[in-house]
């Protein structure tokens, strides 16, 4: 059978890669992508050999199997609105959302009408993440005591450090990733968050949250960091890191999941840069985005899931701005 | 000439003594509570074994304080009151009071106390600080360390594994990060803390150290006791608004011997790494150099009295934050 996939906007440069992954697997048809911006929307949809729809509802009407949503996190919640009723597979872009109340609200509307919600976390499709999993599901390390990590990046400007499209800054572009690891992991969730943010730390005048240090407790009993900064500069040889040290008490595991790369120096480009040669982790997501619509299956990574890591960035926030820890779950208002 | 007495005939003790043997000084030898303790070290390093502290400071210009913490301060006061000049080991002792009291002797005996933080003289450190201080990686933003091994052992050291004496890995291990940390970036205002130290969990101590500097910038600190043995490693990370300084112990090993594992000996298939350096870049003999330098110039030691207090000060409110699972400030805290 042939998956028909189309994508809503290009505003997340994931979508790039997302697309590039459905035209390496023989059995998707990219049938189109819709994007706010004509200009953009026309020259990737020449890019990737596919149309260009001038808005959502029309690509909607291609009768597809699914959608990838790659919008502003803001615009998440009207796209899978708008979506869900249409078509029956959404693979969504991280953070879910950008409060809990449209999180929610995407998850009742997908579940209203039977659609599938799939959110993209592909670092669970990192091979040595997923040994990891494996040496921790086997119990190598015994009992667990904490776990260090780091989710580095650049800056990545845009509407990324508009509070009103991204919900955030770096707490909300980076925290997610981990925090969906780590539940994945032990199956189990955050119960308490403490963070020092800092706002325009790194970037003088960005006027968001640059610095994001994490502490919190899982229920397992396990404590752990993570470092969700913006802290690499632009020079750095490669876009940032995903870092995990497991400490138990039978030794450290320690896992760098974009490590396997090649070292290049090129006096052309005056640069020094890490070409990664690992397994593509985008590739492994959209491979179990296509799965689940051909098979039929519940999805690997749900809309609770994204719902869930969001929490965590909220909570870091609330905790930074009253500068002590936060309990999770946190209480849900009405429309926040 | 200078005499040197040395106050404490342990690992640390002995490690003082090799470096004064390179300088243009006069071992007289040492003291310890443990007469067989004194004699050995004098077998192998030479002086002679005082029969108590009074005679030792007797025939000394020069106190080389590397008694266990809690012993600090007696050791101190005394010779300070005997008109000697002290190097007193890290942390300069386990009570805010105690060091208080030690910084008021030396000032009112007019003697000069050199607090022996290391790591400033370590040179992947030094060099670091230059870089910072040289503007390379501008404003600095956010700090991030790792000191980490086993448990100390319980039949030698034994004194460690006694947090009343020793403070844990906080006061032992963290402290030097913690001192490194606010040279580079100065006072801190608060800490969060979370780890083993008083947890359920025995034969091992571990601490995840969030911090926020009084110019906005964010730390955080791994200090471990949890370490299979033979995995010692530091790292040091500095971001900047303008750059980035990496340095880890596991990526800068220069030479590394890996066995053929005929015999059963536990370094057998382990490769056992080293960082080879010319002797006077050896950093306790900068440490004890610069100590001897400062003493015969007058100038400034690198390391203040009020440094050593500061970072005691730091680590006890991360104690009180571990230990109340609160946030704490560290200008108003106070030692109960």
């Amino acid at each position: 059978m042939t998956v028909k996939i189309g994508i809503l906007s290009f505003a997340h440069m994931h979508a790039y890669s997302y697309a590039a992954c459905l035209k390496q697997i023989p059995s998707v048809k990219l049938v189109g992508l819709a994007d706010d911006d004509p200009e953009r929307g026309q020259e990737t949809a020449r890019r990737f050999g596919t149309r260009f729809f001038a808005s959502a509802g029309a690509l909607l009407g291609e009768k597809l199997d699914g959608v990838i949503i790659c919008a502003e996190n803001v615009k998440h919640r009207p796209l899978t609105e708008l979506a869900a009723p249409r078509t029956p597979h959404i693979l969504c872009e991280k953070p879910i959302a950008t409060t809990m109340a449209d999180a929610q609200v995407m998850i009742d509307v997908c579940a209203a009408h039977g659609t599938r919600l799939q959110i993209a976390f592909p670092v669970r499709f990192s091979p040595p993440v997923q040994r990891l999993k494996t040496i921790l599901d086997e119990g190598t390390l015994g009992r667990i005591y904490s776990v260090k990590t780091t989710n580095h990046g650049r800056m990545p400007g845009g509407w990324f450090v508009d509070k009103a499209l991204a919900g955030g800054g770096a707490v909300m572009d980076h925290t997610v990733h981990v925090i969906d690891l780590l539940r994945w992991f032990w199956n189990t969730e955050v119960t308490e968050v403490y963070a020092e943010v800092g706002y325009s730390l790194l970037h003088p005048g960005l006027g968001i949250d640059d610095v994001g240090m994490l502490s919190f407790r899982l229920a397992t009993g396990a404590y752990g960091t993570l470092d969700a900064s913006w802290s690499r500069p632009d020079c750095h040889p490669t876009w940032g890191d995903v870092k995990l040290e497991v400490l138990g008490e039978r030794g450290i595991a320690r896992v760098d999941a974009f490590s396997q790369n090649l070292a290049v120096y090129s006096d052309r480009t005056g640069k020094a840069q890490w070409v990664h040669w690992g397994s593509n982790t985008d590739l492994g997501l959209i491979r179990d985005f296509v799965d689940m619509i051909a098979t039929g299956r519940e999805p690997f990574i749900t809309g609770y899931d994204g719902l869930k890591a969001l929490e965590v960035a909220l909570a870091a926030y609330l905790s930074a701005e009253r500068g002590e820890p936060v309990a999770l779950p946190l209480e849900r208002e009405g429309g926040a | 000439m200078r005499h040197i007495g040395i106050i404490g005939a342990g690992l640390i003790g002995g490690m003082h003594a090799e470096r004064w043997a390179q300088l243009p000084v006069e071992l007289a030898g040492f003291y310890d509570v443990s007469s067989e303790a004194a004699a050995k070290a004098v077998g192998k390093f030479g002086g002679r074994a005082f029969p108590s502290l009074e005679t030792l400071l007797a025939e000394v210009e020069v106190v080389g304080v590397c008694a266990p913490t809690p012993a600090h301060k007696d050791l101190v006061l005394a010779a300070a009151a005997a008109g000697k000049d002290v190097v007193c080991e890290k942390p300069m002792a386990r009570h805010l009071r105690d060091a208080e009291e030690m910084v008021a002797a030396c000032e009112t005996a007019g003697m000069r106390l050199f607090v022996a933080h290391v790591v400033r003289f370590f040179p992947e450190y030094a060099h670091a600080k230059e870089v910072l201080d040289s503007g390379q990686l501008g404003r600095p933003g956010v700090i991030r360390t790792v000191r980490g091994g086993n448990f100390p052992a319980p039949d030698t050291q034994n004194w460690y594994t006694d947090f009343e004496q020793s403070g844990g890995v906080i006061m032992d291990m963290l402290i030097h990060d913690i001192d490194y940390a606010r040279w580079c970036f100065g006072d801190v205002s608060r800490v969060f803390a979370r780890g083993l130290t008083f947890s359920d969990v025995q034969g091992a101590d571990h601490v995840l150290l969030t911090m926020r500097f009084q110019n906005g910038a964010i730390g955080h600190l791994e200090g471990s006791w949890a370490y299979p043995p033979g995995n010692f490693r530091t790292r040091l990370e500095i971001a900047g608004d303008e750059g980035l300084l990496e340095v880890d112990s596991l990526d800068t090993l220069p030479l590394s011997v890996t066995l053929k594992q005929e015999k059963a000996t536990l370094a057998a298939g382990i490769p056992v790494p080293e960082s080879p350096m010319h002797p006077t870049d050896d950093p306790y003999y900068r440490e004890i150099a610069h100590f001897l330098a400062c003493l015969e110039s007058g100038d400034d030691f690198l390391v203040s009295p009020r440094d050593g207090l500061e970072a005691l000060r730091i680590a006890l409110a991360a104690i009180e934050s571990l230990r109340t699972g609160q946030p704490v400030d560290v200008a108003t805290f106070e030692e109960e």
